[in-house]
């Protein structure tokens, strides 16, 4: 099939080239391995894709069509009511070399739960393939839902990383998006703030190299009174890497009370690389305040200038700076064991492009 | 219990006035080659200008309406007369402007205006303009200001045919496309190297007839170190049924010159205002864009300034106000095609009574425009909840060499603003009509005073509030 991906909610000129992502020929697939670690408070249970209560995501239709006709077994994990689960709940999707895969996960925190799932996408450093998540979420009211999302594929890899989700009243939706190495990735979030003070925290690291591309399209859909977002998107793109950032706050008539917060800070360290960026609201709703923001450019001269006269090479700044600009999106993971894990690997990672 | 803070219309009457097509000619209803040929004969057109309507009839019946704007559904081109031509001949004296003309254009305050303040007038009725003069002084600097008609036949008529629709081809979109098969008066303006025209020239756009359309068409050239301020002001009488604009600008800025194009548009809001502005800039030069948006029912506008020289740069200043029964999508384009360019866009937007407006904008920077700098802000205040307010600005950079900013935010009037306000001395009501005021001054500023009093004049934002 012919995927349109990321498709803008209010589309804009086409000439620029920046309403959707496009893909051809994707067939349908068997799911990945999924090895869980799941700790007390939580239930795993399996589901079909007809059981899912109905729910848009980013990346759109078609999306939902290719995981609807690749016929997963939904992993179901669910926070039981009330409880506030310390442990993470580990998700590693081990995607082998050469293959295709699609899967689906549903995360639900119950009534006044606290739970954190991390889905942790890798693949060998190298490696070839094409995987497709979808991810689907509901935070009952006055519950917590913290997913991190950490994407280590090989540069051959294309990855369709797909989210929808609900949030009810006093609800509490946290995502952290770390796109560390990869080929192609498509990153699609819808969020419905739907209940009263929902809420919705984002960030969003990437580093994006070699001819590897990055399509985002991430969608505030505030309904709900008094609900508030802020995402918050950093990143570095070298070597050709292009990359576009859709971000929609929509304040939609009855968000009362809303607000509404996006910024984009882009580092752009080679001459050859390509970042779009389309910070949009829209708004029906007169008592709301809507915010975003985007800085796009090049380390600054003065740093630059700086560390060079302490002794370092040009490159190695590069490396440093692209590093710390990620490694500041990692620092806001709260569980100790998944940070060092990362940073563990953005450590090998800068070693070995320092060494290059 | 307070009041809520009402903020009225924008007050049309002085705009809202007509008179009958008395022995106007009036093209039939539609649009087919037989019409095109029609015009082209009535327009007595070189070969290459028949030849070139012809085209674009082509390329506009190939080209898809856009679908990513504002609806313009209710449009019907096979009711849209595309040429009305009043009973008169162009005249360079108010006195030999037939009277129900002048008077229009003398209720809009044009002929007083100029007096007061402009280098030089054209004002087009319908279809054809009926007047244009230059003053002595700016004719003595080499100045040409003239209709494009007579500039088509006249000594400048090889310079007109190298840059008429060059920067704004009829490839480019399908009202572009409409505009070159029926395009029809607008100005020629040639300003030549080294002269800076200290005053403004004025054009003045009334369209009368009812379910019909304007196309005129504006071409500038302005030489290396010059100055020019060209403003632009349209209105229309509101009709039942649907009249539309689709006028075309092409400026052409010389190395290290300035023009500035201030334009305060009021049509009646049964206009669709689908029009087109480029601007191309040369080595060191510069185009100021100041535009109000006020009027038509929807609009499509988006000047474009193409930075193509080295240290080029572009300002746009722009306000927009939307009220019942309008849809109004504007914004600007830039696009950095060499080194050290740079681009400021500064916009605020107004939606009530159910209105719609939408910043919608683009910057490029294209790999060769190393060391350029482009920073956009735009603001947007709600004062209902039946309104709606968007923006949707898009940055496209290919070059590391660049830094690009941009800011926005939706809100409405601010209780903290209002408490100051009220805190030393201001009732409510004027505390608030003051911020409003203040919220779109950032266009009236770069106008002259003349003409900041017309658009203060036209916003009339007069508030009620009692307090609770």
């Amino acid at each position: 099939m012919n995927m349109t991906l990321n498709r803008l909610p209010s589309i804009t000129w086409y000439w620029l080239k920046m309403n959707n992502g496009f893909m051809e020929g994707v067939d349908p697939a068997g799911g990945a391995e999924i090895k869980d670690q799941i700790p007390a408070g939580v239930e795993k249970s399996v589901l079909s894709m007809a059981d899912l209560p109905e729910q848009q995501t980013g990346m759109g239709k078609d999306m939902t069509t290719l995981v609807t006709e690749s016929k997963p077994q939904v992993q179901v994990y669910t926070a039981d009511r009330d409880k506030e689960v310390s442990d993470p709940v580990v998700l590693n999707f081990d995607y082998q070399a050469g293959k295709r895969a699609v899967n689906a996960v549903f995360l639900k925190a119950q009534r006044g739960a606290a739970v954190t799932v991390v889905e942790d996408f890798a693949s060998g450093q190298d490696a070839e393939g094409f995987a497709a998540v979808q991810t689907r979420y509901l935070v009952e009211t006055g519950a917590t839902l913290k997913i991190i999302q950490i994407q280590r594929l090989g540069s051959g890899y294309t990855f369709l990383n797909d989210i929808g989700g609900r949030v009810e009243d006093q609800g509490r939706i946290e995502m952290i998006h770390l796109v560390l190495d990869g080929g192609h990735t498509y990153l699609g979030v819808q969020s419905d703030l739907a209940g009263y003070q929902a809420s919705l925290k984002a960030d969003i690291g990437y580093r994006v190299k070699g001819e590897g591309t990055l399509d985002i399209n991430y969608f505030a859909n505030h309904t709900g009174k008094k609900t508030t977002c802020d995402i918050d998107a950093k990143g570095v793109l070298r070597d050709q890497a292009k990359k576009v950032f859709r971000g929609t706050i929509d304040l939609k008539k009855g968000s009362s009370g809303s607000v509404g917060n996006e910024k984009e800070d882009v580092l752009m360290m080679d001459d050859t690389v390509r970042n779009q960026t389309l910070p949009v609201i829209l708004c029906t709703e007169e008592d709301v305040v809507g915010n975003h923001g985007a800085t796009i450019g090049r380390l600054d001269e003065n740093t630059l200038f700086y560390l060079e006269s302490r002794g370092m090479e040009k490159e190695a700044v590069y490396e440093m700076m692209a590093d710390a600009r990620v490694a500041s999106v990692v620092h806001l993971i709260d569980s100790q064991t998944v940070r060092e894990n990362v940073e563990n690997y953005l450590a090998q990672n800068l070693d070995r492009n320092l060494s290059e | 219990m307070a009041e809520k803070t009402y903020v009225e219309d924008i007050d049309r009457s002085m705009y809202d006035f007509r008179y009958d097509e008395k022995d106007a000619y009036r093209i039939e209803e539609g649009l087919d080659p037989s019409i095109v040929e029609q015009i082209s004969r009535e327009k007595n057109d070189p070969e290459w200008m028949h030849d070139f309507r012809m085209k674009s009839l082509e390329i506009y019946n190939h080209t898809k309406m856009p679908d990513w704007g504002p609806s313009i559904e209710g449009l019907d081109m096979a009711h849209i007369a595309t040429y009305v031509r009043p009973n008169t001949r162009m005249a360079n004296d108010w006195d030999a402007v037939p009277e129900e003309i002048k008077d229009t254009f003398e209720r809009l305050g044009i002929p007083q205006a100029e007096r007061k303040s402009l280098a030089g007038v054209g004002a087009q009725y319908d279809s054809e303009l009926v007047y244009h003069n230059v003053q002595d002084f700016a004719e003595k600097l080499g100045v040409v200001y003239s209709d494009i008609e007579s500039a088509l036949r006249g000594p400048y008529a090889d310079m007109i045919k190298d840059h008429f629709m060059k920067l704004v081809p009829p490839t480019d979109h399908k009202f572009a496309a409409l505009h070159g098969a029926v395009w029809s008066g607008g100005s020629f303006v040639y300003v030549p190297k080294g002269v800076h025209l200290e005053i403004p020239l004025q054009s003045y756009f009334r369209l009368n007839a009812k379910g019909a359309g304007q196309f005129e068409h504006t071409l500038i050239i302005v030489e290396d170190d010059a100055y020019l301020h060209f403003i632009e002001g349209c209105s229309a009488p509101k009709y039942n049924v649907a009249n539309l604009h689709a006028g075309c600008v092409e400026l052409f800025v010389g190395k290290n010159s300035t023009l500035r194009y201030s334009t305060i548009e009021n049509w009646s809001k049964n206009m669709y205002n689908l029009n087109t502005k480029r601007a191309l800039v040369q080595e060191g030069g510069k185009i100021e864009w100041v535009s109000g948006s006020f009027g038509s029912h929807v609009s499509y506008l988006y000047p474009m300034s193409v930075l193509a020289g080295r240290g080029a740069s572009s300002e746009f200043t722009g306000v927009t106000f939307a009220g019942h029964g309008q849809n109004l999508d504007t914004g600007c384009k830039v696009v950095h095609n060499a080194p050290d360019t740079t681009s400021v866009v500064n916009t605020r937007s107004i939606s009530k009574s159910g209105g719609i407006s939408t910043f919608r904008s683009a910057v490029v920077i294209n790999p060769q425009a190393k060391n350029s700098k482009s920073s956009t802000s735009c603001q947007s205040l709600m004062l209902d909840s039946e309104s709606r307010s968007d923006t949707i600005p898009a940055m496209d950079v290919k070059t590391q060499q660049a830094d690009v900013g941009h800011e926005a935010k939706i809100g409405r009037i601010s209780d903290d603003a209002v408490f100051y306000l009220m805190s030393r001395g201001l009732p409510e009501d004027d505390a608030r009509a003051l911020i409003v005021s203040g919220f779109a001054d950032n266009v009236g500023k770069e106008l002259p005073l003349e003409y900041a009093v017309e658009m203060n004049n036209l916003i009339r934002l007069e508030m009620k509030g009692t307090n609770g």
